[in-house]
């Protein structure tokens, strides 16, 4: 009797575990638990081993550690991609249009130079020119501030990241903890193994890391070995600004911002930097070569009033000089059209007009300079776009597997309450019918 | 082997894709543009660029070229009422020759020679939305005075060059100098000596001024070759850039623009594809086993 009794228990617990899947059969990153039966050791009498039961073992998770690592790897890769084709797009959108903005401006200016060419004393062409002048000036500065917006943007996703992964590899360290001690016991850690599991996921989205096995738990690093969390303890890192204001990222006093590949953070810091400073020094480049040459175009010539060309832009070397470029005059008889002094001569708007044929220091003409910018803009969006698709079908495949290993199956989850329960029916009817026997037992005894 | 029980994901991600498909046909259809941002083929958006830049170019010289039409062809009629006035001057002074004019009349026809001087000089000063035409590059006042000795010039000889297409200058202007002061060829120097052989009488004086005008005048026709000339360039100019300007749109189409035709079959494919992942999805989701057990 004690052995249907038993039964009843287990039947029970087994229905539990089939109820709790049910439950969670939404919840993500819950993996399914199965309950172990085993038979309980047979009572053995001479001859004849009497069977003692069943046995409920433990209540197992199915899980596959290496396709969770898998999904680790998977998900840093989608993280990363798709961090880069945000901020790409973003230094894209500067440089899309073909009818507005800097390339256009650029052959507008060396337009408006011409039209003076027809009727180099007309003050109103003149000062269609500073006009132009003025703004490819503002195109220059603008687009250099929103390069300089956009790095902030990526400053401050940084320092967001960083601190996100402090809060994440905290709790981590905590759950480790927990885990290991159920494992050390010889018990399914469950849902804290689960919520541990995800709570990785979560860190893997943000930056790639290396997650292995130990007596104490999993001991997690970045890509590159630095620690962020070992058995209970965690290891912060931090996000300080250097000397221009790029968030550096510190572990231990180490400076590691070179070394963090993958994820969000590895995608910030390879578009931050490395990609953008090519864009910001291929600009700034664009706009002291023009300006300098420019100018120097303007001392070979004379202005309305007879006295040699001066500078026509300012401009400065190096970083900063599209966010410096402007129109160092505002007097439009400073045009230095004339090549001999004398007022109607437009003999000096040839090699004002030939700066646009200059080579820069690019080794290429203003407008290619210009235009080398929107295709290696465009390409590397183009690049950040696939690997986005193709990892995204990455975490989906193994997004899948894991699910067919630990999700639940409502059909089998059904068909297994359907099992227990018939179980359980068949077990009280076992007692049932031995508490007859009992009482027939018991009236047999007793008389009439 | 177990298969994934959750294919909802999965449908999700399938029914996404086809509305991505639509969408970017639609875009294209919209816009008429195959290439919308740099990224959907960045080396034709490169192209593009060098082609909207030429195009921009080529619009500028059409508008230089029609500037200057109005500027030769004023210079040009100014030396057309030059060259009528002259013969008039050369037929006064053939008048003057025949032996039978008196004095008075010798002075009346001088008089006419001076006004003829005066409407001379206006035309040489001739202007052109403020600037002379024929100072050469002083244009900024006017290049021919009369005083007591004669028309001086206060130009130079300096000459202006357009450019009317990519590698291509005309020169726009012939200096005052040359066309009304080239010595053997002089009008004001020849006009003068008329005036001044009337004054004095001299038959073989008159007549020899007479011939100095003839020639001057003959030499002007000559000048005003160049500008025959150069408006006849500019207007081949022309032809040949509204030319290119066709040949560069047929260019954007080919770079960047969509092929209709083709987008539109895309996306009828797309929203039927798209239809077929939604069907597929309700058909799949609600599937279950529950479904199938008696209710009690």
């Amino acid at each position: 009797m004690l052995l249907a009794a038993n039964a009843l228990l287990v039947q029970q617990g087994a229905l539990e575990a089939t109820s709790n899947n049910i439950a969670n059969s939404n919840t993500p990153g819950y993996s399914r638990e199965v309950p172990i039966l085993t038979e309980a050791t047979p009572a053995v009498e001479g001859n004849v081993a009497y069977g003692r039961g069943v046995q409920l073992q433990q209540i197992a998770s199915v899980r596959d550690q290496l396709l969770q690592f898998r999904l680790y790897g998977e998900t840093q890769q989608q993280n990363n991609a798709d961090t880069q084709v945000n901020y790409l797009t973003q230094i894209e959108n500067q440089f899309s249009s073909t009818t507005s903005g800097l390339g256009p401006d650029i052959t507008a200016f060396f337009n408006s130079l011409n039209q003076l060419s027809t009727d180099p004393t007309s003050m109103s062409q003149r000062q269609g020119v500073l006009a132009a002048g003025n703004n490819l000036a503002s195109d220059f500065q603008g687009t250099a501030a929103q390069l300089a917006t956009i790095k902030q943007g990526m400053n401050q996703n940084v320092v967001q990241d960083v601190n996100q992964i402090n809060t994440l590899t905290s709790e981590i360290a905590k759950l480790n903890t927990q885990v290991s001690s159920f494992q050390n016991m010889g018990q399914d850690p469950g849902a804290t193994e689960d919520q541990r599991d995800q709570l990785i996921t979560q860190l893997s989205q943000l930056t790639q890391i290396s997650a292995i096995q130990t007596s104490e738990g999993l001991t997690i690093t970045t890509g590159n070995g630095t620690a962020l969390v070992v058995a209970n303890k965690s290891y912060d890192l931090q996000a300080t600004p250097d000397a221009t204001g790029a968030q550096q990222i510190y572990a231990s006093g180490q400076n590691i911002t070179g070394e963090i590949t993958g994820g969000q953070l590895g995608g910030l810091i390879t578009v931050r930097d490395q990609f953008l400073p090519t864009v910001q020094s291929s600009l700034d480049n664009l706009a002291s070569g023009l300006a300098t040459n420019f100018n120097a175009a303007q001392t070979q010539g004379f202005d309305l009033s007879g006295n040699a060309g001066q500078a026509f832009f300012n401009t400065t070397s190096g970083a900063g000089a599209a966010a410096n470029f402007s129109v160092a005059i505002t007097d439009p008889s400073l045009i230095a059209a004339s090549s001999d002094g004398s007022v109607g001569s437009n003999g000096n708007i040839v090699n004002l007009l030939g700066v646009q044929n200059q080579a820069l220091s690019s080794g290429q003409t203003p407008l290619d300079t210009y235009s080398g910018i929107v295709f290696s803009v465009g390409s590397a969006t183009a690049q950040a776009q696939a690997a986005s698709q193709a990892s995204t079908l990455g975490v989906q495949q193994v997004t899948d597997q894991i699910s067919s290993v630990s999700g639940v199956s409502l059909d089998e989850e059904t068909s297994n309450l359907i099992r227990f329960q018939q179980a359980f029916a068949a077990a009280a009817r076992v007692i049932t019918t031995i508490d007859q026997l009992t009482q027939t037992v018991m009236t047999m005894t007793s008389g009439s | 082997m177990r298969v994934n029980p959750n294919p909802a994901n999965d449908i999700l991600a399938a029914i996404q894709q086809t509305q991505a498909t639509e969408q970017t046909a639609l875009q294209e259809l919209s816009s008429g543009k195959r290439v919308n941002a740099p990224s959907d083929d960045p080396a034709a958006a490169a192209n593009e660029m060098r082609n909207q830049a030429s195009e921009s170019r080529i619009d500028q010289y059409l508008q230089s070229v029609s500037s200057m039409q109005s500027q030769l062809q004023t210079a040009d009629s100014t030396l057309n009422s030059m060259v009528t006035t002259l013969n008039q001057a050369v037929s006064l002074g053939v008048e003057a020759t025949n032996g039978t004019l008196s004095p008075s009349n010798l002075q009346q026809i001088q008089e006419q020679i001076q006004g003829i001087i005066g409407t001379a000089v206006q035309l040489a000063n001739t202007s052109y939305q403020g600037s002379y035409l024929f100072a050469g590059t002083e244009t900024n006042q006017q290049p021919f005075t009369q005083g007591a000795s004669g028309v001086t010039y206060n130009g130079n000889d300096g000459v202006n060059s357009v450019a009317i297409a990519d590698g291509r200058n005309l020169q726009s202007n012939l200096p005052g100098s040359q066309l009304f002061q080239q010595s053997g060829s002089d009008v004001f120097g020849s006009l003068q000596q008329l005036s001044d052989a009337l004054q004095s009488g001299d038959q073989n004086a008159i007549s020899t001024a007479t011939s100095a005008i003839s020639s001057a005048l003959n030499y002007l026709s000559g000048q005003r070759v160049f500008y025959g000339n150069a408006l006849s360039q500019l207007n081949d100019d022309q032809t040949n850039l509204n030319q290119e300007t066709v040949n560069l749109k047929a260019q954007d189409n080919a770079l960047v623009g969509a092929d209709t035709t083709q987008v539109a079959t895309d996306l009828s494919t797309a929203e039927t594809a798209h239809e077929a992942a939604l069907a597929a999805a309700a058909k799949i989701l609600p599937q279950s086993l529950l479904n199938y057990l008696p209710t009690n």
